[in-house]
């Protein structure tokens, strides 16, 4: 496989984000030129409720919805506290700018949108056990970085480009 | 009382807030209106019109042997009818909520008598028996010492006083045992304390405007007033802690002791 040139983009707002606001902005960022991949960030949501009094009642938290995201029914798990975008290097200046159009429209607070390395780069074995269920096989490296060591991958990663 | 208290140092209007928190004498602004049977649901101790349990028989059923500290301290009415101790607790956001751990612990042990309180860095739980703890739970749900985005009212899974608010401006709750309703703008409380869901919602009222929290609020921050710019608080705190480091460490006296023990203080 070709090495290419990528460079993370990370979109901080001051608030967390509703499941709709997400949802609109993965969107429209989705339809920008060069975007690789999305790293969605937050705080996790519980399904049930994990202990106290309450323990095994479900949560049914309003924040943990199902996006659809260009076509694709994705679940969100988390209440969005960032979101990091890889991005081509050659589309980068032109993607910013847009990025800060973008959430300028859509959101009435405040954000933070920084160039930087806010993935991993590097392989681990958590990576290779994670992504190819064995050392031996090979696996996909553009999944490096976005992969949390705790899940399953199978439960938080989703494919949705061509 | 021979003298009367200070509370806590300061000169601007958190300092000031806080003492207000602190004073029983202070009468704090009630703001909404909350039934007892809504308040003994959210708390979910017991359901709202059955009897309180008992832990031990009435006091004056009971026979105790002689004791001055029992003549001398009246028992709370809660303790006289033996019931249980139960708790409520609160987790405050950092942004600007009324009362923050600290300034809780200070206020329940000076306004509110038989209390046991907890103080951690995101919530604060008070103790006391069941019958008092609704009344307390009254002042403290009713009155300026709460809002109902920005306090959250939790008995397990509390985490969330630290973390950004979300678009409406309430504080993180991983149970959302609160809503916001967009149409009205009002919150309700859907579950009690733990994340049992409720029969019928409790409504809390409006969210506090955040330019009036900034007024009330007892937590010293950058963006409102910042700890630095009280010249008195600051001094007081400095005072207390060059007096704590100087006497952990013994300095000036283990010095000399030293020397003595070694004959070298001739």
């Amino acid at each position: 496989m070709e090495p290419i040139k990528a460079i993370d983009v990370r979109i901080f707002p001051h608030r967390r984000l509703k499941p709709k606001t997400t949802e609109k902005i993965l969107n429209e960022l989705l339809d920008l030129e060069g975007v690789l991949r999305f790293l969605v960030n937050g705080e996790s949501l519980p399904k049930i409720v994990g202990y106290g009094p309450a323990r095994g009642t479900s949560v049914n938290h309003p924040d943990r919805k199902i996006i659809t995201v260009k076509g694709k029914k994705i679940e969100l798990l988390v209440s969005v506290g960032e979101i990091v975008v890889s991005i081509k290097q050659e589309n980068l200046e032109e993607f910013v700018t847009k990025t800060k159009t973008i959430l300028e429209e859509t959101l009435n607070f405040g954000f933070d949108v920084r160039v930087g390395v806010f993935t991993r780069t590097k392989t681990t074995v958590s990576d290779y056990l994670k992504l190819g269920y064995g050392i031996e096989d090979n696996f996909d490296p553009s999944l490096v970085g976005i992969v949390d060591p705790k899940t399953k991958s199978k439960e938080t990663v989703k494919l949705i480009g061509d | 009382m021979s003298y009367k208290p200070q509370y806590t140092p300061g000169e601007t209007k958190i300092a000031q807030n806080r003492r207000n928190h602190m004073d029983p004498d202070f009468e704090m602004k009630k703001i909404r209106n909350i039934n007892d049977e809504e308040i003994v649901s959210v708390l979910g101790h017991r359901n709202p019109g059955e009897n309180y349990k008992t832990v031990h028989p009435p006091l004056d059923e009971m026979d105790f042997e002689e004791d001055p500290m029992k003549e001398l301290v009246e028992p709370i009415p809660g303790a006289k009818q033996g019931t249980r101790t139960r708790y409520i607790q609160f987790a405050d956001s950092m942004y600007n909520a009324p009362a923050h751990p600290y300034d809780r612990a200070r206020t329940y042990m000076s306004r509110f008598r038989g209390v046991d309180t907890g103080t951690l860095s995101g919530r604060q739980v008070i103790e006391i028996r069941e019958l008092d703890l609704e009344a307390i739970s009254k002042t403290l749900l009713e009155t300026e010492f709460f809002d109902p985005a920005k306090t959250g009212l939790r008995g397990a899974t509390v985490h969330g006083h630290s973390l950004r608010l979300d678009e409406n401006g309430l504080m993180f709750d991983a149970l959302q045992r609160y809503v916001y309703n967009e149409e009205t703008g009002r919150v309700s409380y859907v579950k009690d304390q733990v994340g049992r869901p409720l029969d019928t919602p409790v409504d809390v009222g409006e969210p506090m405007d955040e330019e009036h929290l900034k007024e009330i609020t007892t937590i010293y921050r950058s963006d409102n007033v910042g700890m630095r710019e009280d010249k008195e608080a600051l001094e007081a705190v400095l005072t207390i802690h060059e007096a704590r480091t100087d006497g952990g460490y013994g300095l000036g006296v283990f010095k000399d002791d030293l020397k003595a023990k070694l004959g070298d203080d001739k």
